[in-house]
């Protein structure tokens, strides 16, 4: 019985996910093929695609939107991954113990509530001062902007642990540091990855404010340089690619996270 | 110190301080000692202590006055040397059986090997030979409280600290559960301190059970019973020391002392 719904079901669940996308490009294909814009400024699917196309694998001597798509997928990517496990442990570090030392959590509460409200693009002047126009400016935003969703989940997860796992850790015998690292930690991971992956996104986010702003490579920094020159099928070509760049990297934290909880995910199915 | 005790409470007392900052008296001036390879039960209604007895003993709580010492030396905090079994199992989700089990052995450096075989051990010993690698949330309450119950005894501990351990099982698991653990006590010689609400599950169990109520703050009286003795709840020596026990457990409860007179 449920077998045979859920059989039925499987095929118009598909179908139905493609109705929304295919809409899209459809209105899209419209809004191109009418008088409405100029087709510099709204370029057809058909153009974007051959953009791309030629951005992944022209020749360079043509230009610099020919053959240099591996080269801002390389820029980008590298800036989000120092920037976003710097925040990973960072935010790890100090929000283990944030939430478990009640004293050193009044110490650093306050100054997070106080800095997280600030938006990091709101960083920028301060970052290009000290850090420069350059690949470390890129990396302390992304940093930065990662940081708080990780170390404020972090802490979350700690606070909510089962405070029984400290007495069965003093129990066995478990010193500080063990009981940190081998029974708070642990249990605390299904929310640390709650922040890992909004912090994920936003370190996509501002790798592009930081190549918009001020580094002269990646994704980012083609797309406000193809702006500069009305390239526009350039430009939609970048936003794709960062579409496809933040889902894939999303796709990676959920799959990291869903083997290391497989405990949770079950238990969670296995309470009902 | 006569050697043939485990755990020895002098004057101990307990108070909390309540909400509108006035004290209250839980545990006042308790003296217990528990003896090698007994099995003691602390019995009372909610409130009378004896929870709060078995913290102190585990070194999660203090005494607000009084000595606690195990092996004679004074408890500082908790410790493997006394192993508490929880009520609601208090295991390691993301680790299985066997994991949960070796765990504090682990952390007092033991070698894998003897790790393993220990593990192994107690496993077997508590009926779970066949369930070693099964992660933990996918066992039955019963078995989650065999699994809690080895990783005790893996310890090697001079006593069993037990807080109502069967409360959250149903009857039959219950039932099995007691049949077990006296069989586990027997064949592994431990010292047992157990707390329960259950008259039954008292007489069952225990070779001593000390009555405690809220009124008296800490003990009534106790029990003794013969270690080899018939312990058919359905006996008439049985509910004799059911009514004896509950006269004990309730006997300042103004109801119960009515109904008893």
């Amino acid at each position: 019985m449920t077998n045979a719904r859920r059989r039925s079901r499987l095929l118009p669940n598909a179908a139905l996910s493609v109705i929304g996308p295919l809409a899209f490009i459809a209105l899209w294909w419209v809004a191109a093929a009418s008088s409405l814009f100029p087709s510099a400024v709204l370029p057809a699917p058909p153009a974007v695609v051959a953009a791309l196309y030629e951005w992944a694998f022209g020749n360079p001597v043509n230009g610099p939107y020919s053959g240099s798509l591996g080269v801002a997928i390389a820029a980008s990517t590298q800036r989000v991954l120092v920037g976003y496990l710097i925040a990973a442990v960072l935010g790890v570090l100090i929000g283990i113990p944030a939430g478990y030392f009640r004293v050193f959590g009044r110490i650093i509460d306050p100054l997070i509530q106080l800095l997280r409200p600030i938006p990091v693009t709101a960083w920028v002047p301060l970052s290009l001062v000290f850090f420069g126009f350059g690949f470390k400016g890129a990396i302390f935003l992304v940093a930065l902007g990662s940081f708080f969703p990780i170390v404020v989940n972090t802490i979350e997860g700690v606070r909510g642990a089962n405070r029984m796992l400290v007495r069965v850790g003093r129990m066995l015998g478990a010193n500080q540091f063990q009981l940190l690292t081998l029974f708070i930690l642990p249990a605390s991971l299904p929310a640390i990855f709650v922040g890992l992956r909004v912090g994920i996104g936003l370190a996509w986010v501002l790798v592009i404010v930081a190549e918009l702003l001020s580094v002269k490579s990646g994704i980012g920094y083609t797309l406000i340089d193809a702006y500069g020159v009305n390239r526009y099928d350039v430009v939609i070509s970048a936003m794709i690619l960062l579409g496809v760049m933040g889902f894939l990297s999303d796709r990676i934290v959920v799959a990291i996270g869903s083997i290391l909880l497989r405990w949770h995910r079950e238990m969670s199915i296995h309470a009902d | 110190m006569p050697t043939d005790v485990v755990i020895r409470c002098e004057h101990v007392d307990r108070t909390f301080e309540t909400d509108d900052g006035r004290e209250h008296a839980v545990l006042q001036d308790i003296e217990l000692d528990v003896r090698t390879g007994e099995f003691l039960v602390l019995i009372g209604s909610s409130g009378c202590g004896k929870s709060t007895l078995l913290n102190i003993m585990a070194g999660f709580d203090k005494p607000s006055s009084g000595s606690v010492s195990v092996l004679g030396r004074p408890i500082a905090g908790p410790g493997p040397d006394r192993a508490m079994v929880f009520q609601d199992y208090a295991l390691l989700p993301w680790l299985d059986a066997m994991h949960n089990v070796e765990i504090g052995l682990r952390l007092q450096g033991h070698p894998r090997n003897e790790r393993m075989q220990t593990a192994r051990e107690v496993l077997e010993l508590v009926g779970l030979g066949h369930a070693m690698d099964r992660p933990v949330y996918k066992l039955s309450g019963g078995m989650q409280q065999r699994v809690s119950i080895a990783r005790a005894l893996a310890l090697k501990p001079a006593v069993l600290l037990m807080d109502e351990p069967f409360g959250a099982l149903d009857a039959f698991q219950r039932g099995t559960m007691h049949r077990e653990l006296q069989r586990i006590w027997k064949s592994t010689g431990s010292s047992i301190v157990f707390v329960t609400h259950s008259l039954e599950e008292a007489l069952v169990l225990g070779t001593r059970v000390v009555a405690m109520s809220p009124g008296h703050r800490g003990m009534r009286g106790e029990v003794v019973l013969d270690p080899e003795g018939t312990r058919d709840p359905l006996s008439a020596a049985f509910t004799e020391l059911k009514h004896e026990l509950f006269a004990l457990v309730s006997a300042d409860t103004p109801a119960a002392s009515a109904f008893l007179e």
